[in-house]
C-alpha cells in the first residue's frame, strides 16, 4: 500500500488497483492514474483522487441513472485504448461539477467510457451531440 | 506560430499522416478538409476549450458540499 497527501487528508491505496487514464483527461494529460474512493455517503455520486496531483479530484456519476436515453460507443481507437476486446463491458460515467450553492451539472458533452475489465478509462469529446457540457439533472 | 498562406484547394501537409485543405471560402469563412488516421482526435477549437474549462473547473469541489449533495439525492429517491 502506498500513500498520499491530498486536500482531504491522508488516503491510503494499492498502486495495484488504480483507474487508469492512459491519455489523461481533456487539458490534463498529465492526470493518468486515479484511486476510486469508497462512497462515505449512499446515493449515485463517488469520486475519484488524482495520484498524479494530490489537490485534483473529480465527482463522477452514472449519468444513464439520471438520463435513461443517454449513450455512447466506443470507436476502434477507444477500444485499443481501453485495451478491450469484443463483448466486454464498457460503461459511461459522468464528470459531475459541484459548486458552492450544490446546483451540480454533468458534462454530458465529454463522458468516461470506462472498462472494468482492464481498469481504464477515457474521457471522449461529444462534438455534435446535443448534450451540454453543463447539464442540470432533470427536475 | 507558422503562417502560411494558402489558395482555394491548396493543402498543408503536417507529418506523415495529417492533410489540411483549403475547400472554400466565403462571407468570412473557411472550410478546411482535413484528412487524418481516424484515431486522431481532432476538435473546434471552442468546443475542446470549452472541455478543458469545465474540467478545471471540475477538479476543485468541497467535501461538505458533495455531502450534502448526496444526501438530497437520496431524500429525493425515497420520496419516490
Amino acid at each position: 500500500m502506498k500513500k498520499i497527501n491530498t486536500r482531504f487528508g491522508e488516503v491510503e491505496y494499492d498502486p495495484d488497483n488504480l483507474l487508469h487514464f492512459p491519455a489523461g483527461l481533456v487539458g490534463l494529460p498529465s492526470l493518468r492514474d486515479f484511486i476510486v474512493m469508497p462512497n462515505k455517503k449512499k446515493g449515485p455520486l463517488f469520486w475519484i483522487q488524482s495520484v498524479d496531483n494530490p489537490d485534483i479530484a473529480f465527482v463522477l456519476t452514472d449519468p444513464t441513472n439520471f438520463f435513461l436515453d443517454y449513450q455512447l460507443s466506443p470507436e476502434e481507437s477507444e477500444r485499443e485504448i481501453l485495451q478491450i476486446k469484443d463483448g466486454d463491458d464498457v460503461f459511461i460515467l459522468s464528470v459531475v461539477t459541484v459548486p458552492q450553492d450544490q446546483t451540480i451539472t454533468l458534462n454530458l458533452a465529454a463522458p468516461i467510457l470506462f472498462a472494468p475489465t482492464t481498469n481504464r478509462a477515457i474521457q471522449v469529446i461529444m462534438e455534435n451531440s446535443p448534450y451540454s457540457s453543463k447539464t442540470l439533472l432533470p427536475e | 506560430m507558422l503562417v502560411l498562406t494558402r489558395k482555394i484547394g491548396e493543402g498543408i501537409v503536417i507529418g506523415d499522416d495529417v492533410t489540411i485543405t483549403i475547400v472554400e471560402m466565403k462571407g468570412g469563412n473557411v472550410r478546411i478538409g482535413i484528412d487524418a488516421p481516424r484515431a486522431k482526435k481532432i476538435y473546434r477549437q471552442e468546443i475542446f476549450d470549452r472541455i478543458v474549462k469545465e474540467n478545471r473547473d471540475a477538479s476543485q469541489w468541497d467535501m461538505i458540499d458533495l455531502d450534502k449533495i448526496s444526501d438530497s439525492l437520496t431524500v429525493d429517491k425515497k420520496k419516490k
